[in-house]
């Protein structure tokens, strides 16, 4: 998996929770500012990403995530800490 | 770009920047989410089925309408000018939300959200930084951490909070720093048929506060009577400053506050009597004391006396005439009535000629009027016509007891076209609960409050009652006493930090103009006996050493020397002991001074607030009167008037006017030194906690002299 990989699963996984067009979503989208998530969101994106990358995250450290892109940066570093090999 | 630090006062109504929070043409709600029974939806809600007259914009991401309303991705995307932003964004994004605002153009922004300074520095710092924003916007902000706020005024019908249900129409603003208690409140309220003007949650008051507010309720023609429920004063000279100019004059309008936590701060680590009385909570007493502002001790109490205020005018006095139809209640509520002040009328004798006529002859036409049990309704007509009628009556109270013979309704009638075009106020009670509901009714549809019980009518009638009183006390300017504080000065600014010597501090003391006794710090046993033999007998000696406070402990005072001999083996076995318990003690001599004679211990406190700056404490007990706590407050400095209420507002004060047959203390004497240790404290910083214990106030031909002071610089 590469990290153009990683940003298309973040990208669809929070289209499906949040219920947003594909455009919308910015590295710098923040999740509540910028995208409309609502607190039991946030918790179901958490979910959403173990899933579609087949890890498993820090509930806290994973709800401290603000945009998108500190979202790929959070589950890239995940990734390869939980043995999913991440090609630079 | 201009920065507001403190709003003005002197605005029109129709520029006055708060009305953008309280009378918006159009309102955001930022970050609004379509889910029911959450904050961001319900107070989007309650804004749309509140009746709302603007226009309303919902902002929120990603979706394309709230409630059938179109709904918009940012604020700045809204096409036209928007008057209030209601952000319910998490505090994380508040700030950004607030830059948003700034850059719309947004002038009034209630924050809902919590997450600042309530759960620590993090959010502390937080908060500062939506300060900032605001005061680089030029923004009015309510919040964070708050309820929202309501306006009934059918031109606007704006519920932009999270209570359930919009309050009806009424005369009483309501301010809370506490969202959850406004929510009780106005449901309370709303069982009781309790209208309001306004309600305003201000929660960690960032940036509008009680005292910005207050200003606006003053100038609102919707409020007669302002609620304030406070947790934490910040500004408490602001407040008197602001409060003053509310609660009196031709415009007036009353404060009734209650002020929560009443846990005495600070007071362990205090080191001085002074210090250890004067917590937060009697500090603030004293504040509302100053301001006018009348303080009540529940909710209950609260909405007693704002329903006599908003409904009925104003009492000329404090007489007050009870008609009623059962003698127990009668006497119950003139125990009550007395106990709280007010003062039972006299009936002028045409009243009472007026009574008899009308009334059976087994009914009582004095004060308390019993119309007796079987009253009909033309009874307590004839009754109430009469007292309203006398001259020696102010106000009237009503009571009634549902017998199976009274005709409940027609008697609340006649109540009502009686009154009808009186101007003294009147209160009713008919006790009970089921059978007397419907006169109930019809008392308060005609705007006459109504009290279950005869007590909390009385309770009500006395907080207006202190209302009254406090427009009617004059108000006398500072006018500074004359002092010479370059000798002070002299004292103050070389001494190190810690308590002065004695000797220093009555030289400050006496410098202010107090009644220091003449004395000098003599140093050796010759010069200690030929200065008392020069002052005549008899004589107190008292060490004096900066590592000595408590002198009486460790046996550093000798009173009531009668001679020389007296004198020197009181020094020698001083000196002596001393030396014994406590080697290390640096010892500047022994001060002499005359024995004063036997008088009323008091005490003269000072202390500085970190957050009232100096305040002054009067009390009586002299070493006891952390025992007693018989004490009054004061923000320093204080005017002639203070210091009366101060001196006479103690428990005791007959002790001091001379109870029993003893001597009268000198009152004026006492206030006079009062007022010059509140100019003192005011003028030196460095003077942290100060105690004359006990000033001793002998009658008035003698005066008061200082016994005992403790000065303590920082």
């Amino acid at each position: 998996m590469d990290k153009q990989q990683i940003e298309q699963g973040v990208v669809k996984v929070v289209c499906q929770v949040l219920n947003v067009d594909p455009g919308m979503v910015q590295p710098e989208s923040n999740f509540v500012f910028d995208l409309g998530a609502e607190s039991v969101q946030s918790v179901e994106l958490v979910a959403g990403f173990e899933e579609e990358f087949g890890i498993e995250m820090d509930e806290d450290a994973a709800l401290s995530v603000e945009t998108v892109g500190m979202a790929v940066e959070f589950i890239t570093k995940v990734c390869k800490e939980q043995g999913v090999e991440v090609e630079e | 770009m201009a920065r507001l630090t403190k709003y003005s006062t002197d605005e029109g109504p129709g520029d006055y920047p708060r009305d953008r929070i309280f009378r918006p043409k159009s309102i955001a709600v930022m970050g609004v989410t379509p889910t029911p029974g959450t904050v961001p939806y319900d107070i989007f809600h309650n804004i749309l089925s509140s009746g709302y007259t603007g226009v309303l914009y919902p902002v929120a991401p990603g979706k394309r309408a709230i409630s059938s309303v179109r709904a918009y991705r940012y604020l700045t995307d809204i096409e036209d000018d928007v008057d209030l932003a209601v952000i319910v964004f998490p505090a994380a994004v508040c700030e950004r939300a607030l830059t948003m605002c700034g850059q719309k153009g947004v002038k009034g922004v209630i924050v809902i959200s919590a997450g600042f300074r309530e759960v620590g520095p993090e959010g502390a710092e937080r908060e500062q930084r939506i300060r900032d924003i605001c005061k680089d916007y030029d923004i009015s902000l309510i919040g964070p951490n708050c309820l929202g706020v309501i306006n009934t005024d059918p031109e606007i019908r704006l519920n932009a909070s999270f209570a359930r249900k919009m309050p009806a129409e009424g005369r009483i603003a309501f301010l809370s720093q506490s969202g959850a208690l406004g929510t009780a409140v106005l449901d309370y309220a709303r069982a009781k048929n309790i209208g309001f003007s306004k309600f305003i949650s201000f929660g960690n008051k960032a940036g509008v506060t009680e005292i910005g507010l207050l200003d606006y309720l003053y100038k609102d023609d919707k409020t007669d009577v302002i609620l304030l429920y406070l947790e934490e004063l910040r500004d408490g000279r602001g407040l008197i400053e602001e409060a003053k100019r509310i609660t009196r004059g031709p415009n007036a309008k009353p404060i009734l506050a209650i002020k929560a936590g009443r846990t005495p701060q600070g007071a362990d680590a205090a080191s001085s009597h002074t210090g250890s009385l004067a917590g937060e909570d009697a500090i603030c007493e004293a504040v509302f004391r100053e301001a006018g502002i009348i303080r009540v001790g529940s909710i209950e109490d609260l909405f007693d006396t704002a329903l006599l205020l908003a409904n009925q005018p104003m009492p000329s006095g404090d007489r007050v005439a009870i008609i009623t139809n059962a003698g127990g209640p009668g006497v119950m509520a003139t125990d009550a009535a007395v106990s709280v002040g007010l003062e039972m009328a006299r009936f002028a004798p045409e009243t009472t000629d007026r009574l008899r006529a009308a009334l059976p002859a087994a009914a009582n036409v004095k004060n308390p009027v019993d119309v007796i049990g079987d009253a009909p309704c033309g009874r307590y007509e004839a009754a109430l016509e009469a007292v309203l009628a006398d001259p020696e009556v102010d106000q009237v109270l009503v009571i009634l007891t549902p017998q199976s013979m009274t005709d409940i309704d027609a008697i609340a009638r006649g109540i009502v076209r009686i009154h009808a075009g009186s101007d003294k106020p009147l209160a009713c009670s008919f006790m009970g609960a089921c059978d007397v509901q419907s006169g109930i009714d019809i008392l308060q549809a005609a705007h006459i409050p109504h009290y279950i019980l005869p007590e909390w009518a009385c309770a009500a009638m006395a907080g207006v009652q202190r209302i009254r009183r406090w427009r009617d006390t004059p108000l006398v300017p500072f006018q500074p006493l004359a002092v010479d504080q370059s000798a002070a000065r002299a004292v103050i600014d070389p001494a190190p930090s810690g308590y002065l010597p004695e000797d220093q501090a009555l030289a400050v003391l006496a410098a202010y103009g107090l009644p220091v006794p003449p004395h000098r710090l003599c140093r050796s046993l010759e010069e200690t006996v030929a200065f008392a033999d020069q002052l005549g007998y008899p004589v107190v000696l008292r060490v004096v050493s900066p590592h000595i406070i408590h002198k009486f402990e460790l046996k550093g005072v000798a009173l009531d020397l009668a001679d020389a001999d007296a004198v020197a083996a009181a020094y020698e076995a001083m000196i002596a002991n001393i030396g014994k318990v406590m080697p290390a003690a640096e010892i500047c001599g022994v001060l002499v001074r005359p024995m004063i004679p036997p008088g009323r211990e008091v005490i003269l406190g000072a202390k500085r607030d970190p957050v009232f700056g100096p305040t002054l404490m009067f009390g009586v007990g002299g070493v006891f009167v952390e025992v007693f706590r018989d004490v009054t407050f004061g923000l320093a400095p204080i005017d002639a008037g203070t210091a009366s209420r101060m001196v006479r507002g103690i428990r005791s004060i007959d002790v001091l006017r001379g109870a029993r047959g003893t001597e009268a203390a000198d009152l004026a004497g006492i206030e006079g030194c009062l007022r010059r240790v509140g100019q003192l404290v005011s003028d030196f910083e460095r003077i942290a906690e100060l105690d004359v214990n006990p000033l001793i106030a002998g009658p008035a031909e003698r005066g008061c002299a200082v016994a005992d002071v403790r000065i303590r610089l920082e």
